[in-house]
């Protein structure tokens, strides 16, 4: 096999490609042609670099260690930087991959209209490398520098379009509350330097194990909100929304494919790995309580929005919650089930974004209200649309049914375990939260692609090849990972599963057999993983499951009670165009724009909507404020209870 | 328009003449030592390419961008960072990891070439940081410059 | 003496926090990432200090025993994180720049077009 001796150099040529691209794009990207082969060739070759680790790492499950220059530990020490791909490692970086690959593809013809493309490409392929290169290091320092990296590629993305409304002010917002992050991270990681004098998580994690004091506990917070703040949880969310809106689609999904995932893997291996305390119930419930906040949060939010890019923002933060909330259970289940799902929202969210950006392609709005009728001007759009929205709604048999089931299942296996009334509690939030987006993305459909078509859409035209491609091969993907949540479950998410729990291997592969037995304090413990975890058609848990959507659904009539049958009579619009709801046709052209649906939810709930809407205030030292406070009641939270 | 016509005193004016060389100078020495001395490639980049401002101050911003062609330097900073890394490949060409120091055992300590690839990493990294550092500060400068085109902002 | 420094680092870092989160004006909010970064930056330094330690830099033979020198990793990490921090002031100032020309305003009571 000549690929052999290739194989533990993969990982560092697949994000030098990556980086190679971007600088030679940054020398030869004023012409067209000569930018955009670059683009392609360097996506294609570092995605090659990545597929030929999939067998020794998945399939034999080795764990690949590389050391830069030669820099092995001497005497214990891990002087050099390496680079270490376990499963996790792997599993984040093919989504990075696949990720960047499609959003270059795709964004051929979709920037083909603004000027400055050669900076585009530059900096898309520099946040490519960035990222790849965060989910591979096995140091934490390297970490910190690729994220303040990917900020900033980040920052001028969203910017990109200057003349575009509100890109220049996402962009500022982000870079503060990025900035804010990054620093958090950077002293997080300097306190842990002056605790045990070395960068190298394999080391790290080895004697930080069961080394709960003090001043590790204040780095372990503070690295906590930083990642946090990368993966936009709940309370730092807000310039995420902004961002997902203002910056080209091609780039909102790489934000929502592989820049959120990367606070996610960070905030994986910081709490399983380097710190080795996801058993204590205290982090647990930190973890759970952010995920399910960001879910209800996102998707509340969702539901009041005009606007359809930052109407899936806010469905990005919500899927980011179920994933928090399922790799905070600290259970096997609950790890494959987060790690699952974090791999379809990559996918279907990526394609909503596709989507959303061949709708502003052709049609140069985004405003659900000023949209309606698409279906027929752009038939493969309308199918691929409908295949991401079945997904995220979690509909069998689309991929996310299935990761959302897992979630499920192991949220109330979690409460039976004696986890307590909480998890019930959590359990029924992630269902209503699939609920609502359900609701809200037939709110999208009904107002982009069906409803009577508008007069001034009339020339719109379906977009072009070289779009279409991408969007298929994610749909294409979306179904596959649906239907056969097996061969996915087994040949990738159980690998990347074992390796958030083989905490040993990962440090003796990087420091040399038997480091992680002579030095650790307190033997790591691990998660039993077996195969057949994913009890996905067990009856009694189905039974119990409709049992409890039955009791959610009979708390929502009771509450509702009040309120049955009440006409609106208020300001809210009483207008012809509500006409056709309560039979009266006499208004011949009737477009029921994207806010009008469900207008009576958000009336009865009109003063948590109130409410959301003064909280995302739009002025950035508030946003900032949410940041800090967060990081600030986390550092307490984990001093009282660690 | 209060930035146009304020004439420049002599003072300020020969002062930079008379810092400009030694800036580029001393700066292309901590360079060239940088694998030896204290500094290094990224310090003394830093300090020659404070020559543009010391030519925005003596001169103006508009000879300061006629001199420094910053096309050039843009594409300077990419070449830098596309040689280091064709360095750091050479250690995989010579069948060790990326980034190896390959023909570190020739010269005796501290002289000029007795690092092996360390030096000439040092180098690029010298020259990168001069054509990046100089690049912002007259994108910079630019932008406050009455007629500036506000160009999009790039990272080192 | 080094607590000096670790206490002042901790009180910039607190200023820079609270400058972003309080001061609504653009330019400040930059000023205040600086000193932020310029905290993080003195703790870094301060950790890697040696009391009476020299550069870590010798030819060889030129150290004798009993010598040590101070920590040389936090010295480079200050180092990358001075140019992150320039960067970051760089870029924010473009984009402030633009900002104030689009809107003709640095508040940012006033630069919230995308809110709720």
């Amino acid at each position: 096999m000549m690929f052999e001796r290739l194989i533990p150099h993969c990982p560092v040529l697949a994000v030098m490609t990556l980086f190679l691209g971007a600088f030679l794009t940054a020398i030869f990207g004023r012409s067209k042609a000569a930018r955009r082969i670059l683009l392609m060739l360097a996506s294609l070759l570092s995605s090659f670099f990545m597929a030929l680790l999939v067998k020794p790492v998945f399939f034999d499950g080795q764990i690949i260690s590389y050391w830069m220059g030669n820099w092995a530990p001497r005497a214990g020490y891990a002087i050099g930087i390496g680079f270490e791909v376990d499963g996790l490692s792997l599993f984040f970086a093919l989504l990075v991959s696949l990720t960047v690959l499609l959003s270059n593809l795709y964004s051929l013809r979709y920037i083909e209209r603004d000027d400055c493309g050669d900076y585009y490409c530059t900096l898309a392929l520099m946040l490519g490398g960035s990222v790849l290169s965060l989910v591979q290091t096995g140091d934490i320092f390297t970490m910190f520098v690729m994220i303040e990296i990917m900020t900033f590629a980040c920052v001028a993305l969203t910017a990109f379009r200057k003349r575009s409304e509100g890109a220049l002010e996402a962009a500022f917002k982000y870079l503060i509350v990025g900035c804010i992050g990054s620093s958090l991270v950077l002293t997080g990681v300097i306190l842990l330097y002056a605790q045990c004098h070395t960068l190298n998580m394999a080391q790290l994690s080895a004697l930080l194990a069961g080394n709960l004091t003090p001043a590790t506990v204040f780095a372990f917070a503070l690295l906590l909100t930083g990642f946090g703040v990368k993966s936009y949880a709940v309370p730092f969310h807000f310039v995420a929304a902004d961002a997902y809106m203002a910056a080209p689609s091609s780039v909102s999904m790489l934000f929502s494919g592989m820049v959120n995932k990367a606070g996610v893997y960070g905030v994986i291996r910081l709490c399983y790995i380097i710190m080795q305390s996801m058993r204590l119930p205290a982090l647990q419930t930190l973890l759970v309580t952010l995920g399910t906040l960001s879910m209800f949060v996102g998707v509340t939010m969702a539901l009041r929005q005009h606007d359809f890019k930052r109407l899936l923002a806010f469905h990005s933060i919500s899927q980011i919650g179920y994933v928090l909330t399922a790799l905070g259970l600290c259970t096997a289940l609950g790890i494959a089930g987060g790690l699952y799902h974090a791999m379809n929202h990559t996918l279907f969210k990526g394609l909503l974004f596709l989507c959303a950006g061949a709708v502003w392609y052709a049609a140069g709005t985004t405003d659900l209200d000023r949209m309606g009728g698409l279906s027929k001007r752009m038939p493969q759009t309308c199918a691929i649309f409908l295949i991401a929205a079945f997904s995220i709604s979690g509909l069998p048999p689309f991929n996310g049914f299935v990761s959302k089931w897992i979630i499920y299942q192991a949220t109330f296996e979690k409460a039976a375990e004696g986890g307590g009334f909480g998890y019930i509690v959590v359990t029924v939030v992630a269902l209503v939260t699939s609920v609502m987006t359900l609701a809200s993305f037939i709110k999208v459909a009904q107002s982009v692609f069906f409803g009577q078509e508008r007069p001034e859409l009339a020339h719109v035209r379906e977009v072009p090849l070289s779009m279409r491609i991408p969007m298929w091969i994610l749909a294409v993907l979306c179904v596959v990972t649906g239907v056969a949540p097996g061969l996915v479950l087994t040949y990738v998410v159980a690998p990347a599963t074992y390796a958030v729990t083989n905490v040993t291997g990962y440090i003796n592969t990087m420091m040399g057999a038997g480091y992680a037995e002579s030095v650790m304090t307190v033997p790591a413990q691990s998660i039993p993983v077996d195969a057949s975890f994913a009890g996905y058609y067990s009856p009694v848990s189905w039974l119990i499951l409709f049992a409890v959507l039955l009791l959610a659904f009979a708390l929502v009539a009771l509450l509702g009670k009040g309120s049955r049958g009440a006409v609106c009579q208020d300001d809210t619009g009483c207008d012809d165009k509500y006409a056709v709801f309560f039979g009266g046709e006499r208004v011949t052209r009737s477009t029921v724009a994207g806010s009008d649906l469900f207008w009576g939810f958000r009336y009865n709930f009109r003063h948590y909507f109130r409410w959301m809407g003064n909280v995302h205030s739009g002025v950035v030292n508030d946003y900032a404020a949410w940041a800090v406070g967060a990081g600030a009641v986390i550092i307490l939270y984990l001093y009282a209870l660690l | 328009m209060k930035h146009k016509m304020k004439t420049r005193s002599i003072i300020v004016r020969c002062g930079s003449g008379q810092l400009l060389p030694f800036a580029i100078v001393f700066g292309l020495a901590v360079v060239l030592f940088g694998t030896i001395s204290p500094g290094g490639g990224f310090q003394g980049g830093v300090i020659v390419a404070s020559s543009a401002l010391l030519l925005t101050l003596g001169y103006g911003y508009r000879t300061a961008h006629d001199a420094m062609h910053p096309h050039f330097l843009h594409s300077g900073e990419a070449f830098g960072a596309i040689v280091y890394v064709a360095l750091a490949l050479i250690g995989l060409l010579c069948g060790a990891n990326f980034c190896r120091n390959i023909f570190w055992d020739n010269g005796a300590p501290g002289e000029l070439i007795s690092a092996g690839t360390i030096t000439f990493m040092s180098w690029t990294v010298g020259f990168k940081v001069l054509t990046g550092v100089a690049f912002l500060l007259l994108l910079l400068l630019g932008l406050m410059a009455p007629d500036g085109d506000g160009e999009e902002d790039d990272e080192t | 003496m080094i607590l000096t420094n670790y206490i002042s680092s901790i009180l910039l870092m607190t200023l820079g926090l609270y400058v972003l989160c309080f001061q609504r004006n653009l330019v400040k909010m930059v000023v205040g990432l600086g000193i932020l970064d310029y905290g993080v930056n003195l703790l870094i330094v301060s950790i890697g200090y040696r009391a009476g330690g020299t550069a870590p830099l010798f030819v060889e033979g030129e150290i004798q025993p009993g010598m040590h020198f101070v920590d040389p990793v936090p010295q480079a990490l200050t180092l990358t994180s001075i140019v992150i921090g320039a960067c970051v002031t760089a870029m924010a100032l473009a984009i402030v720049v633009q900002l104030h020309r689009k809107y003709h305003t640095l508040d940012t009571g006033e630069i919230r077009r995308l809110r709720g």
